[in-house]
């Protein structure tokens, strides 16, 4: 029997959606109402809604930038993981040949 | 005070079409693999990318989109898995098995163990999808669900222990009930 | 961490201005392989990375200092379902570009009994040693590395010799 792993992989592969998702996506997204504040308050909304946007903007922008950067590590330690395992192996076989041509 | 209103979707550089065709099936096999139900999966598939429509001027590239899909697709079945469940969180261990008996190595094992990882508690079951759908790794199961890296490990050794005894005990029953049959 | 102790002496090999990321085409080994791996850091991402690199943590700190003035770090590794899906032919693409007078060849090692491969080359350029390219063969795995960046001699002459690597020879000044 194939590794458990294997099979999850198998068994939870991407499906795709009805034919016309993307025709339904596109038709809500036409047809989502835009909203508008009372004309009085108006000028306020916007400033409010610009200082939160301004907000949410930075916070996910360095929480995007934080997983950039872990992501970016991880990479780094995969390379260096990788090319390491090589090299040690070139290593330890040229030792080897090293010590049957003295002895 | 300069106008700051979230971006549209045109001038963020990115095509939104495009960008649907691309990741509708990740977006709606997330959600079906954790809600087990096609039609509540589509609908929030496409709420998923109603909001990212809205917030597609924030997108930095085709790699946050994608992070920016996983986690918001992750998050909002797991709560609509909760609200649907309205049962107390359970042990990983007292999780239910599936009502039909499948025997292991037939070809309707995907069923079998798709009905396993979805008996799974939400949180595992979550974490099962995201490694074995989106082959991530713990680190980045950990930053798209926002739990600790550690929760994560644990969580699916635990599950894919909890999976391999059930999936035994599936295929054990099976073979009972084939060798009863004589 | 051995291999980060081989890797530090080989990594002190790479690069000075001018190295560039070796031309190497993937599309055919890609499409044929059952899984890959696949790091490509060069620029802000690279540097991004190294300063998530912690200075506390031991090996992370002396893998900081070695990638820090680099500027590409490249991996490709391809996993096959059976042995044969590649052929020399396909091996000798990647060597191609790396019979060129600026690089040669400083390790080869073969085992017939495993029938696995490992060659390394280090890239020769007027400030000194310019680049390190790997190619790593066995029956279901390629690997191929390529590493640009700045060099220091001096800590490659006290690692000379410690690591299969042939003896650069230093002249010191007292």
């Amino acid at each position: 029997m194939a590794p458990l792993e294997d099979e999850l992989k198998a068994a939870l592969r991407r499906s795709e959606p009805s034919p016309d998702f993307t025709e339904r996506v596109l038709a809500r997204v036409a047809a989502a109402p835009v909203r508008r504040a009372p004309r009085v308050s108006q000028m306020w909304v916007r400033w409010v809604a610009a200082m939160a946007a301004t907000l949410l903007l930075a916070a996910g922008g360095l929480e995007y930038r934080h997983y950039q950067g872990e992501r970016a590590k991880s990479q780094v330690l995969l390379a260096v993981r990788i090319a390491g395992s090589k090299l040690n192996k070139a290593q330890k076989k040229v030792q080897m040949m090293t010590h049957r041509s003295i002895s | 005070m300069p106008r700051r209103t979230p971006a549209p979707a045109a001038a963020s550089g990115f095509d939104f079409a495009s960008l649907v065709r691309q990741h509708q099936a990740m977006v709606f096999s997330i959600a079906w693999h954790l809600l087990r139900d096609r039609a509540v999966a589509e609908e929030l598939a496409q709420d998923v990318f109603l909001s990212l429509h809205q917030h597609l001027g924030e997108m930095e590239s085709p790699e946050h989109v994608l992070y920016w899909l996983r986690r918001v697709t992750s998050n909002r079945a797991l709560d609509e898995a909760r609200r649907r469940q309205r049962r107390p969180m359970v042990s990983l261990e007292s999780a239910p098995e599936p009502v039909a008996v499948t025997p292991a190595g037939d070809p309707l094992l995907d069923t079998s163990l798709r009905k396993l990882v979805a008996a799974l508690p939400e949180k595992a079951r979550a974490i099962v999808v995201l490694r074995y759908q989106e082959d991530l790794d713990p680190a980045e199961i950990a930053r798209v669900l926002g739990i600790p890296v550690g929760t994560v490990k644990s969580q699916l050794q635990r599950a894919l222990a909890l999976l391999r005894e059930k999936l035994s005990r599936v295929a054990g029953q099976a073979s009972g009930l084939s060798l009863g049959k004589e | 961490m051995k291999a980060a102790g081989l890797l530090t002496a080989c990594l002190l090999l790479a690069g000075a201005a001018g190295a560039q990321q070796l031309k190497w085409n993937f599309d055919k080994l890609a499409a044929r392989a059952s899984d890959s791996v696949d790091v490509s850091l060069e620029g802000p991402l690279l540097r991004l990375g190294t300063s998530f690199l912690s200075d506390t943590d031991k090996d992370q700190a002396k893998i900081k200092k070695l990638v820090g003035g680099l500027k590409g770090i490249y991996v490709r590794t391809f996993e096959f379902k059976k042995p044969g899906e590649y052929s020399q032919a396909d091996v000798e693409s990647f060597r191609a570009p790396l019979h060129g007078p600026e690089w040669q060849r400083i390790v080869g090692v073969h085992s017939n009994e495993e029938g696995e491969t490992v060659e390394v080359y280090i890239r020769s350029e007027a400030k000194g040693i310019g680049g390190l390219a790997i190619i790593a063969t066995e029956p279901k795995q390629l690997t191929l590395v390529n590493i640009v960046g700045p060099i220091d001699l001096d800590s490659l002459s006290e690692l000379g010799g410690q690591f299969g690597i042939p003896e650069v020879e230093v002249d010191k000044k007292k």
